[in-house]
């Protein structure tokens, strides 16, 4: 209950609510588009940083990989499971259950971010190859996804004008895989050392950025959801709420057969529950053009997304207690 | 002042390359991509900074040639709206230098 209470009303939280209530009130309040993805790649440069610093203290062990391969395991089963439940209670068509199933078995880098804080809070100790983890469960899940629409010969003609690999190069390459692979590989290198010269930076206005940055975010959730909602059944919403319930079961039993320590445990359940809403729309758009963005942006963003920042996070923690007790 | 035809697509943000890959195909000498910033359609409302991804961003193609070639550019751009959310319209327009175009 602590926990909740400290989560809820931490100023990260409060001025994500503060943003979300300001674009359903209709406020002409905005930051500029520029900024706030500046603020994005500022925020994956830092976690990835950290991330590379941590990991060149200890050496990569057998766990680290299991840990790894389970990430990469949850992103491409969080899917099959996702499109399964849409199909059965939804009124979703099979492409637009497809894309919203890529959403969930990828990750949200803004609520890992959320994650590490509200850990650090609880006063947990987490171990920077989560980054790692974090970028591997990007991907996997949008093949998954496409497997489920392709099936059985389903494959549209090529779309026109289409270029080869364009999907692959969007996939692999766009800005959150590039950044933070690329600051983990950076501070894996220069390690500590090389962290003292530019934590001024990276380290401590981090928590002000995130404040700002999701003060963005809650402005981006509430005009989703005030343009979007109407595209939403209650069964549609209802997924919303409870997938990344059944998601965060199933990473916490990953987490109980590794025996990881309770704070990469609930770094890694949180991974799992949340989804994606920067790199998987931008592949969905060139993979299943004929799925509806206003679904799968409003309900990644304007429904889990503030329902795993202000419920989420103290469950997953406490989640994570449990199971390594 | 010389007639030649002026093709004005909007598509959406993720489909700008193909979508130019097709009027370079068809012979189309140039075009302008331009940023949209807010707009309405079918019962819904976007705004050009929604969300991170920039995926539910628009843009708007320009490009002047002349009769032949905006008609090759037409068939598969039609293929590509059936796929990709967007508007095509095309007009007539007068043209300094025809050469250009």
């Amino acid at each position: 209950m602590d926990i909740a209470f400290a989560t809820l009303l931490s100023p990260m939280v409060l001025f994500f609510l503060l943003g979300l209530c300001a674009a359903l009130l209709k406020s002409q309040m905005s930051i500029p588009e520029a900024f706030a993805k500046g603020l994005a790649i500022y925020l994956m440069m830092s976690i990835g940083l950290k991330g590379g610093v941590e990991m060149s203290k200890n050496a990569l062990g057998q766990d680290v990989v299991l840990v790894m391969l389970s990430g990469i395991a949850l992103s491409f089963l969080l899917p099959i499971i996702a499109f399964a439940l849409l199909r059965a209670t939804s009124r979703l068509e099979r492409t637009d259950a497809a894309a919203v199933a890529a959403h969930y078995g990828s990750i949200s880098i803004v609520t890992f971010v959320a994650a590490g804080q509200a850990v650090e809070a609880a006063g947990l100790v987490t171990s920077g190859y989560l980054v790692a983890v974090a970028a591997m469960m990007e991907v996997p899940a949008i093949i998954s996804a496409l497997m489920i629409v392709y099936r059985r010969g389903q494959k549209d003609s090529a779309i026109a004008g289409a270029e080869r690999g364009e999907l692959a190069q969007e996939v692999l390459l766009n800005a959150s895989v590039v950044v933070l692979i690329g600051s983990l590989v950076i501070g894996w290198l220069t390690g500590a050392h090389g962290m003292e010269r530019i934590a001024p930076f990276f380290v401590e206005p981090f928590q002000g950025v995130l404040c700002l940055f999701l003060l963005d975010m809650g402005l981006s959730a509430g005009r989703g959801l005030r343009n979007g909602w109407r595209l939403l059944g209650p069964a549609t919403i209802g997924f919303g709420l409870y997938m990344p319930l059944i998601s965060a079961c199933l990473a916490a039993g990953l987490a109980l057969l590794n025996r990881m320590p309770a704070g990469d445990a609930a770094l890694l359940i949180t991974l799992a529950a949340s989804s994606s809403y920067i790199a998987v729309p931008a592949a969905m758009r060139l993979a299943l053009p004929k799925a509806k963005p206003a679904i799968y942006l409003t309900l990644s963003l304007g429904i889990t997304f503030p329902f795993n920042l202000i419920i989420g996070l103290p469950l997953y923690i406490w989640l994570a207690e449990l199971v390594t007790r | 002042m010389h007639i030649r035809h002026r093709l004005e697509l909007i598509i959406e943000r993720m489909a700008t390359r193909r979508a130019c890959n097709i009027l370079e195909a068809a012979g189309l000498t140039g075009y302008t991509v331009l940023p949209a910033l807010s707009g309405y359609g079918r019962g819904n409302h976007w705004n050009r900074d929604t969300d991170l991804s920039a995926a539910g961003d628009m843009v708007v193609i320009v490009s002047v040639g002349s009769a032949g070639a905006i008609e090759t550019a037409l068939a598969q751009l039609e293929a590509l709206l059936s796929a990709h959310i967007g508007v095509l319209n095309v007009s007539e327009v007068k043209v300094l230098r025809p050469d250009r175009f």
